[in-house]
């Protein structure tokens, strides 16, 4: 017989099973209902190993058995903001010759080749402010592709018929740069920011890199190419002792020099209030850019301008000249912040010939609001938040990680400089937005630049004040040159 | 150069680099891979594909729908286009304060619209009329638009951390690209079943002024783009590749948000979606949620495939752009989709033609005849599903011509077609081709990008792993056979930029 107290337990245990068969499936929860979401796996942070070979290279590595590729990058101490008078073009003729100009004992074609053959690459380019090269190939054959790094780097060439070659693709350039509205724009609006003259803005003529010699070439590689004036990534599939030895006997035997680089240039802005003009008589769309000078990455309000930047792009640019009003399909507005010299504040759009003038005044009307007024709670909640939960992305491979690195070290900010960022981001107040909205944006004096067709305008341009039209025509040849 | 006096000498290299090939490839590698993938299909025909990888507590989420600008038809081109933006304005739940009113006022608002655009579309429309069905449309649009909450969907996904949130439509199909840290995994089925169950396609109008501007950013002002348009409606008379995907004005100027919505019942039945998912998770868990968000949404029937297809060329066709820019030449040849067998012979043969520093193409017309500063080969232009073309792109240098950039690109061909390519060039191809594989598998987005695109084009996700041996299995008997067949100038297509004036 079962006691009371048994069929109790039973009917107990009974209800427990009823309960669950009977339990509705698991619920959906609704995109806006609260998620409790589990904690976050842990990022694993990879151990860099970092070192100085004799000669003075720094040397960052990272293995990643992943994959059985090895990826390189290396950065020179230079950039085209050196480049002597009247020589414009010289510091990117010189990058790309350096890799096509071949060795003393190779011509650059037979490089091409074999690399190729290797399914393996060798990259070199130049920013106004760093030299870069790039190298990636399969494991086993990384070490043959260091010795050809090497060979480059140590015994470059520059044969003139890779220079008269680069010379051609430069001038092609120059013949084909007001084919593209895009590319117009955005050159002439750093013109109009840096200035025409400033380093930052300078742009190969036909007369300028028609002033290149071969010697001016080699007297620059001569000047920056050193190894004590270079930073190297390495990451990939690689045991870290063997790649070292490899290292020592490439890169190991590039002679270190003596490279007294100077500080890069400084940026002088005059705040000012422009309208400027560029004809494009073939199009229905206008190209719009306005803004002013920008920032640097180490100025204690970036982190605020970056929450700020988030809310003026999305929340107020994209989501009124957008959404709200249709006007374009790309807009637009960031105080931009580099690591290196001052980089623009820019609001940009391109909108339908007949919402020129409209536009324009939108943006502006959205920088003076973003400058007059507390962001709202939810718009500061929402920019950090896509800050903040973004931020593990920043550690998703190896790569990013020691490329930052790199890219850190270079410009001399400290290797935590982005986890200071974070922690910077996350006591942003609305006050703190506004007021380095406040402080950053001048939209009293923004230089605007409209690249379009200027009978079809809704407005003229002269509504928004005194127009100054620019000349874009590309100055012809020299004339001992001409063709 | 090309070393063809050099026969011994190439025999013996390339000799060793297919022996090192051989012990290279990273068969390994590969399977590894492939045997973490595991999929689900769930009762109303939607297939999942998850690949497991806890490089960083990070997944990307690709959502694949099996609809392109080849699915439309004349009226609505650009419209699979247009469904990709409408999928961001959000659900009965998200993007509005009030969606059972709201609702009300969308039917009104679209039937404001047909009643404008019936009196517009008459021979002598009434203006006084217009006027006052225009002023009904926009107080009508005023009031829709009073309900909704500006970008709330994409709103929620970059507010979680959502990094490269983005959608791209092409010829062949539309995909939804997120990538978030993976505990917003719930996070993401719920929203993304939502946005696929229950779409609300709100500001429609002013969405539609946003595409128009785009085509006007893409093609209208675009030199390169003006020629691309013309030259894919030379070149297809009758495939639906005629069309670019961002489609034509006057369609963009008219298609309906009734248009849109019977699209979508047609083409984004759970039959018609695959989902990769490739980063921190666990299969079991993303089936388990896959079943539980995306089981909701009821099938319906897979579309019938695309029928027309393109008749075979009568002669040479030409089309010129004339444009307030520097010469460009685009030359195409017919060749058939992407899953038939020459796929990967016509891959080496763009690739040893065009692609590289010491591509034939590439050494001829631009390091030693200094004809051209860019020429390019690309194999499956402008789509893979349907039959497209290898094309070749050049722009001449200062001083020289399209033409004779074009008489340079004649000569390469009849070499191949004459004596192949050499075994070196083939091996180059096939370990280029490998490492560019690799290179793009080192990314979650990039690996749920391969699986769903081999899964679609190649009728199995297998396809991204065992295309390692269909490349490898090219010789060089079968690149010249490809040159043979389709580098015909009958079946060709030329297309240039001629400058104004």
């Amino acid at each position: 017989m079962n006691t009371p107290k048994a069929i109790l337990k039973t009917l107990a245990g009974l209800a427990v099973l009823v309960g669950l068969l009977a339990a509705p499936l698991p619920a959906q929860k609704k995109p806006k209902d609260s998620f409790t979401f589990p904690p976050l796996n842990a990022i694993h942070m990879p151990q860099v190993e970092q070192l100085k070979l004799p000669n003075g290279l720094v040397v960052f590595l990272v293995e990643d058995h992943e994959f059985p590729t090895v990826d390189l990058r290396a950065i020179v101490r230079t950039g085209s903001v050196f480049e002597p008078a009247g020589q414009a073009g010289l510091a990117g003729l010189m990058a790309t010759t350096l890799r096509t100009g071949g060795t003393e004992a190779r011509t650059g074609d037979e490089i091409d080749k074999e690399l190729e053959t290797l399914a393996a690459s060798i990259e070199t380019s130049m920013d106004a402010t760093a030299g870069t090269i790039w190298a990636s190939a399969l494991k086993e054959d990384f070490p043959r592709v260091l010795e050809i790094l090497a060979d480059i780097l140590i015994r470059p060439a520059f044969r003139q018929d890779k220079i008269d070659l680069a010379l051609l693709e430069v001038e092609s350039a120059i013949q084909r740069r007001n084919d593209n509205v895009a590319q117009i724009t955005s050159r002439e609006f750093n013109r109009l920011i840096y200035g025409p003259a400033s380093p930052y803005a300078l742009q190969p003529e036909y007369a300028t890199v028609e002033a290149v010699t071969r010697e001016d070439l080699v007297k620059f590689y001569k000047t920056y190419f050193h190894p004590n004036n270079t930073l190297l990534a390495v990451w990939g599939d690689f045991d870290s002792s063997a790649l070292k030895a490899v290292l020592g006997k490439t890169l190991g035997a590039w002679p270190s020099g003596t490279a007294a680089v100077p500080a890069w240039p400084a940026v002088n802005y005059e705040g000012k209030f422009t309208v400027n003009f560029i004809d494009k008589p073939d199009v229905n769309q206008s190209n719009i850019m306005l803004g002013h000078i920008g920032g640097l990455m180490n100025d204690p309000d970036f982190p605020a301008l970056t929450v700020m930047n988030a809310i003026l792009s999305f929340d107020r640019m994209f989501k009124k000249v957008r959404t709200d009003e249709g006007l374009a399909y790309t807009v637009w507005g960031e105080y931009d912040s580099r690591l290196d010299y001052p980089g623009t504040f820019s609001c940009g759009a391109q909108t339908k010939s007949q919402s020129t003038v409209h536009a324009i005044q939108l943006m502006i009307q959205e920088m003076r609001r973003m400058a007059s007024e507390e962001v709202t709670d939810r718009e500061l909640a929402k920019a950090k938040d896509q800050y903040l939960n973004s931020f593990v992305f920043r550690f998703d491979s190896k790569a990013k990680i020691i490329n930052r690195m790199l890219t850190y070290v270079y410009h001399g900010y400290p290797l935590n400089f982005s986890e200071g960022v974070k922690s910077a981001v996350e006591k942003v107040a609305k006050a703190d937005v506004l007021r380095v909205a406040r402080k950053y944006l001048k939209p009293d004096q923004v230089q605007i630049l409209v690249v379009g067709k200027a009978s079809d305008f809704d407005k003229p341009l002269s509504a928004l004040g005194e127009v100054r039209t620019i000349d874009i025509t590309i100055p012809p040849p020299p004339p001992a040159k001409t063709k | 150069m090309r070393m063809r006096s050099r026969p011994a000498i190439r025999l013996g290299l390339s000799l060793v680099l297919v022996l090192t090939a051989a012990a290279w490839l990273p068969a390994q590698n590969f399977d590894a891979l492939k045997g973490k993938v595991r999929t689900h299909v769930l009762p109303n025909g939607m297939k999942w594909i998850v690949l497991e990888r806890h490089e960083a507590p990070v997944a990307s989420f690709h959502v694949y729908a099996d609809v392109g600008s080849a699915n439309e038809s004349y009226g609505i081109t650009g419209i699979s286009h247009i469904l990709e933006h409408m999928a961001f304005k959000g659900t009965k739940t998200v993007g509005t304060t009030d969606y059972a009113r709201e609702s009300k006022v969308l039917a009104e608002l679209d039937s404001a619209y047909a009643a404008l655009k019936a009196e517009q579309a008459k021979p002598k429309p009434d203006p006084e009329r217009v006027q006052v069905l225009q002023k009904t449309f926009d107080d009508l649009e005023a009031r829709a638009k009073s309900f909704v909450v500006n970008n709330e969907c994409v709103d929620l996904l970059l507010q979680q951390g959502d990094t490269g949130l983005n959608a791209y439509t092409n010829f062949d199909a539309t995909q939804y690209i997120s990538s978030l840290p993976s505990n917003r995994l719930e996070f993401w089925m719920s929203l993304t079943s939502d946005r696929f169950f229950h779409p609300v396609f709100r500001e429609f109008y002013k969405e539609r002024s946003v595409i128009q501007e785009e085509r006007r950013l893409g093609i209208e002002t675009q030199p390169v783009g003006r020629l691309v348009e013309d030259f894919l409606a030379a070149a297809f008379k009758a495939s639906p590749y005629h069309h670019h995907v961002i489609g034509h004005m006057a369609d963009l100027q008219s298609i309906t948000r009734r248009d849109v919505e019977a699209y979508f019942q047609k083409f984004y039945s759970p039959s018609n979606l695959t989902v990769a998912v490739v980063g921190d998770v666990r299969p079991e868990e993303v089936f388990r949620l896959a079943d539980l968000y995306f089981g909701r949404i009821p099938s319906g029937p897979r579309p019938e495939p695309i029928r027309t297809v393109e008749p075979e060329q009568w002669g040479e066709r030409r089309v010129t752009v004339v444009a307030m820019s520097m010469p460009v030449l685009l030359i195409g040849y017919h060749r058939p989709p992407a899953a038939h067998a020459d796929n990967e012979a016509l891959n080496a043969l763009a690739n040893i033609l065009g692609q590289g520093r010491s591509s034939r193409l590439h050494v001829s017309l631009v390091k030693d005849k200094k004809a051209a500063v860019v020429v390019q080969g690309l194999n499956g232009f402008p789509g893979q599903k349907q039959a497209s073309l290898i094309a070749f792109l050049a722009a001449s240098t200062p001083g020289r011509t399209s033409e004779e950039c074009l008489k340079l690109i004649d000569e390469e061909i009849a070499l191949v077609k004459k004596d192949s390519v050499t075994a070196d060039e083939l091996t180059k191809y096939k370990r280029t081709a490998i490492k560019g594989i690799l290179d793009q598998m080192q990314g979650n987005a990039g690996l749920a990008a391969l699986l769903t695109d081999a899964d679609a084009v190649f009728g199995d996700w297998r396809y991204a792993f065992d295309r390692i041996a269909a490349i490898n299995a090219v010789t060089a008997d079968d690149v010249k056979r490809a040159a043979e067949t389709y580098l015909v100038r009958t079946h060709r297509v030329i297309g240039e930029i001629v400058m104004s004036q």
